[in-house]
């Protein structure tokens, strides 16, 4: 074996490749770029210029790395009042478990190239998505101040709402295709139609849901600046702080892709082939490729909605977006019934 | 939109007639009578202030604008000023009405108007932290602008003197 | 007489310093102190006590850009009070100045040119459109919209454009003086100002699009921060605050100074009392204040140019002056002025400013400075809002009332 192969198979090993290069390194770069594009559309719908002045002829694209730099060497402040222990370890994990449903999502159908071959992949997925963001409302609690507080009983309210959402909206595409495996979802969606086109209404809880657990506007309320400063994370600073707003990112991009291959087709157009280029590597690139649109979707939000209130979002999820869920999954039974997928 | 007020000029006459019905109203209460400019000044005694003080309300005049107080040192009184006009009734809103009494500048005290006029509480406890004047029955006489330290000093009374950088003045 | 205003605490009531005491509260209730050092709260302090999600008890805690105008406007000149106040509002500076220098006209028994007058009016509806954006942009990001705020502020800037045009200064433009204003229009302001008014108009739909029409922005303001019309008249509410409850009061039309008896105009009132009505009164009075101006700069342009100064002043002025005037159309400050004595007297103005009405009380003992200045200012008189509308509501709700009532800390603490 030749040296290209040699590291090939080592960066192609599946639990390697989702998790450490989607997972770490392309999820990075994804929330890099797409913070450069929330804050360049933004711009352009306010009708300013953006991030420009590090490196102009990028349009500012490395200035997110300057934030990045410059949030990784910043002090961190760790006030005396807060319980030390959690105070530092519940960003750190809610982090690595934003990421963690990456890990589980197939990127491609060739059997060798499953990261952790399993029946019930979607459901380990949405389980592992929903372990997060306890640690958010323990870092808001652990901050032992009152504005963290409240931004940690926002989201703890927050996540009752969304969280069934999410996965009944999800669901609803195992429920079309009688099975809990991400693979024949993928593969019934490239025999028909892409879920986004099969149920809508699904879709759109779906995406309103992540909307809501990554709190993006117009569901941006943990962390609403005006009345909870900085929410949970209201005395965190430094690279602890940029820890905590990545995760929100991190796990938007999780969510992404999982709704890219549950709704918009996975590797859709391409049929996995033989080989780490075929089978692997590009399948895996156009799913990434889908969750950025996707991404670049929820970014756009922000300049056009303000913020809900808590109780009308929670309103708002309760008696539209649930009830939308409902509908979906009962639009995937009557699927599965009708034999359609 | 309900609808939008068209200008209409203010005459000299309508404000006479608003004056003597102001005087009618008030009767025995008033002591006397000053026009200023921009308002009139009714002086009423300390001791039947809240008197004179439902009957405007009950006139239409429903706010104060502004409490105005000023320290005559040399005569030894605050002139307190309720300086009341009406929102709901166009007619008096055109007119300021003020309420005045002259209270003892060494002992400054007199009864509180804000459960009459809610709008005058946050002045009252302006004016209680810059000249001191004691309002009683105040619900909530904290000061409202100043730390207690210096509402001690009572600024706004002619006793505190500006202090300036002496370099210009000799 | 010396003071000194450092050493310890003296009595007890020395250590109640707002916020530092030791308070019992209720069980079950939470107390949090929204600013002053806080993102959305400006230079105040709101304490509040909060059950569950629900305010029950607010207090506004004022004070934090407390600069004695009324203490310094009496060791003062007359003349030099203007500046010093404008500093209260500075977008909205000439509207806060008008009715003090209308109390000294008053005492001073002079009435300016008309001239004057039109420019004086010209200059506050101009002020009045930019206060109103300024409060937009805020009220925009208080509730989270931050292209509400950008596109105010963006918009602001041509109307602080055109008072530069106007008076050479984008702010503070200490421009009315006792009989008179300090510049006359230059040629090319008339085109500008149609121009601005028709950007604005333009702008003013697109602001309906994205902001109050917006069903998460609408769904935030209605309904919320409800004034019902007698609660409004018996706080002594001002300005729009005022006439989004229905109150028919303004005092451009109750009180009419200036140019204002002349011009035609409406005021927008409205009966809803909540958050949504107060931002559509701002928005039709900029609609309005963009009326007033375009037949302002009518009447300006079809009037031959004067000194826009009372004759008494004018006719003192050596040649230089008016040659200074022909050329430039300044009107050079009469170095009398600066001392200038004001027969004894007391005098009482009110002129409607942006956030609604304010209050002067000017007293004359015959000296250069003032014996008594008192101002009471609109967002002072707002204040009583957060202690008797905002119980009840959810904190979400705070900054909604907040932005919507336009208050404006330095403004209010004076």
């Amino acid at each position: 074996m030749s040296l290209v192969e040699v590291l090939a198979s080592i960066v192609f090993y599946p639990p390697i490749y989702q998790l450490v290069i989607v997972g770490l390194i392309v999820t990075l770069g994804v929330v890099i770029i797409i913070l450069w594009f929330e804050r360049k559309a933004t711009a352009r719908v306010q009708r300013r210029l953006g991030p420009y002045h590090v490196a102009p002829k990028l349009a500012g694209m490395p200035q997110l790395l300057a934030d990045l730099l410059r949030y990784a060497f910043q002090e961190i402040i760790i006030p005396r009042t807060v319980d030390r222990g959690v105070f530092i370890t519940a960003p750190i994990i809610a982090t690595v478990l934003s990421i963690l449903p990456i890990a589980v999502v197939p990127f491609t159908s060739i059997p060798d190239y499953w990261p952790i071959p399993m029946d019930y992949s979607v459901l380990v997925a949405l389980a592992i998505s929903t372990v997060s963001p306890i640690f958010l409302v323990l870092a808001g609690w652990a901050s032992n101040n009152k504005f963290s507080i409240i931004g940690g009983v926002r989201e703890a309210f927050i996540i009752t709402a969304y969280e069934l959402i999410a996965i009944l909206s999800i669901l609803s595409v195992s429920a079309a295709t009688l099975s809990f495996n991400f693979i024949d979802i993928v593969n019934a969606q490239m025999n028909t139609a892409w879920f986004i086109i099969l149920n809508p209404i699904a879709f759109m809880a779906a995406f309103l849901a992540v909307l809501m657990s990554t709190s993006g506007f117009p569901f941006e309320i943990p962390e609403s600046e005006n009345e909870v400063v900085a929410g949970p994370f209201t005395e965190y600073s430094g690279i602890l702080y940029g820890l905590n707003m990545g995760a929100a990112y991190m796990k938007r991009f999780a969510f992404s892709i999982i709704l890219a291959v549950a709704f918009l087709g996975g590797w859709s157009p391409l049929t996995p082939g033989e080989g780490i280029l075929y089978g692997y590597l590009l399948p895996s690139i156009v799913v990434i490729i889908k969750a950025f649109i996707l991404m670049m979707v929820f970014s756009f939000l922000r300049s056009v909605y303000g913020r809900y209130r808590l109780d009308q979002a929670l309103q708002g999820a309760w008696r539209l977006v649930f009830p939308m869920a409902l509908i979906g999954f009962g639009i995937g039974i009557i699927e599965a019934y009708l034999g359609l997928t | 939109m309900v609808e939008g007020l068209r200008f209409m000029k203010l005459s000299e006459e309508m404000v006479r007639v608003v004056i003597e019905k102001v005087k009618k109203e008030l009767g025995d209460l008033v002591k006397s009578v000053e026009e200023g400019k921009g308002y009139i000044s009714i002086k009423v005694p300390l001791n039947r202030l809240r008197e004179a003080a439902v009957k405007l309300k009950n006139m239409g005049f429903d706010h104060v604008k502004s409490l105005t107080v000023t320290d005559y040192k040399k005569k030894g009184v605050f002139e307190v000023m309720y300086m009341a006009s009406s929102y709901l009734d166009e007619e008096l809103s055109r007119i300021i009405v003020s309420l005045t009494v002259e209270i003892d500048r060494n002992n400054p005290r007199m009864p509180s108007l804000s459960d009459i006029w809610t709008s005058v509480e946050f002045q009252e406890r302006e004016v209680y932290e810059f000249f001191g004047i004691h309002f009683e029955g105040h619900p909530d006489l904290r000061p409202l602008l100043l730390v207690p330290d210096i509402a001690d000093l009572k600024p706004l009374t002619k006793d505190f003197i500006v202090k300036e950088e002496p370099i210009f003045k000799s | 007489m010396s003071v000194s205003v450092i050493g310890g605490p003296k009595r007890e009531s020395d250590l109640k310093i707002p916020g530092t005491e030791v308070r019992k509260i209720e069980k079950d209730l939470y107390e949090v102190f929204i600013g002053p050092q806080h993102p959305g709260s400006g230079h105040m302090r709101i304490i509040i006590r909060v059950d569950g999600d629900v305010i029950v008890e607010a207090d506004p805690d004022m004070g934090y850009v407390h600069r004695t105008m009324e203490k310094l406007g009496e060791i003062r000149q007359y003349i030099k009070n203007i500046p010093l106040f404008e500093r209260m509002a500075i977008q909205d500076a000439c509207n806060v100045t008008v009715p003090y220098v209308l109390a000294l006209e008053k005492i001073l028994d002079i009435e300016p040119p008309q001239r004057a007058k039109y420019l004086r009016s010209l200059l506050c509806e101009i002020n009045r459109i930019a206060a109103h954006l300024y409060g937009f942009g805020i009220f925009g990001v208080f509730i989270g919209h931050s292209t509400m705020y950008m596109w105010a502020f963006a918009d602001r800037e041509v109307m602080v454009e055109l008072a530069e045009k106007l008076t050479g200064a984008r702010l503070t433009h200490s421009y009315p003086i006792p009989g008179g204003a300090r510049r006359d229009m230059p040629q090319d302001f008339p085109q500008a100002a149609r121009k601005a008014a028709r950007y604005m108009r333009r702008r003013l739909e697109e602001y309906r699009k994205i902001f109050l029409d917006n069903p998460v922005m609408k769904a935030r303001m209605e309904g919320v921060g409800y004034i019902p019309k007698k609660l409004a008249a018996e706080l002594g509410v001002v300005g729009p605050v005022a006439r989004a409850s229905g109150i028919k009061y303004d005092a451009r039309y109750n009180d009419p100074y200036d140019a204002y008896d002349e011009v035609d105009f409406e005021i927008p009132v409205f009966e809803e009392g909540d958050a949504l009505a107060r931002a559509w009164v701002k928005v039709e009075e900029i609609k309005q204040s963009l009326r007033i101006i375009e037949q302002a700069v009518d009447w300006l342009e079809s009037h031959t140019s004067e000194a826009p100064i009372h004759d008494k002043f004018w006719a003192k002025s050596p040649p230089l002056w008016k040659k200074v005037f022909e050329k430039e159309g300044r009107v050079k400050l009469l170095p009398m002025m600066a001392t200038m004595k004001i027969p004894p007297g007391k005098a009482f103005a009110r002129g409607e400013t942006a956030r609604g009405e304010i209050v002067y009380y000017v007293e004359s003992t015959g000296d250069s400075i003032p014996y008594r200045v008192r101002i009471v200012s609109p967002s002072a008189r707002n204040a009583i809002v957060f202690k008797y509308v905002v119980p009840g509501h959810r904190v979400m709700d705070l900054p909604t009332i907040y932005g919507s009532i336009d208050y404006f800390p330095p403004e209010a603490d004076r």
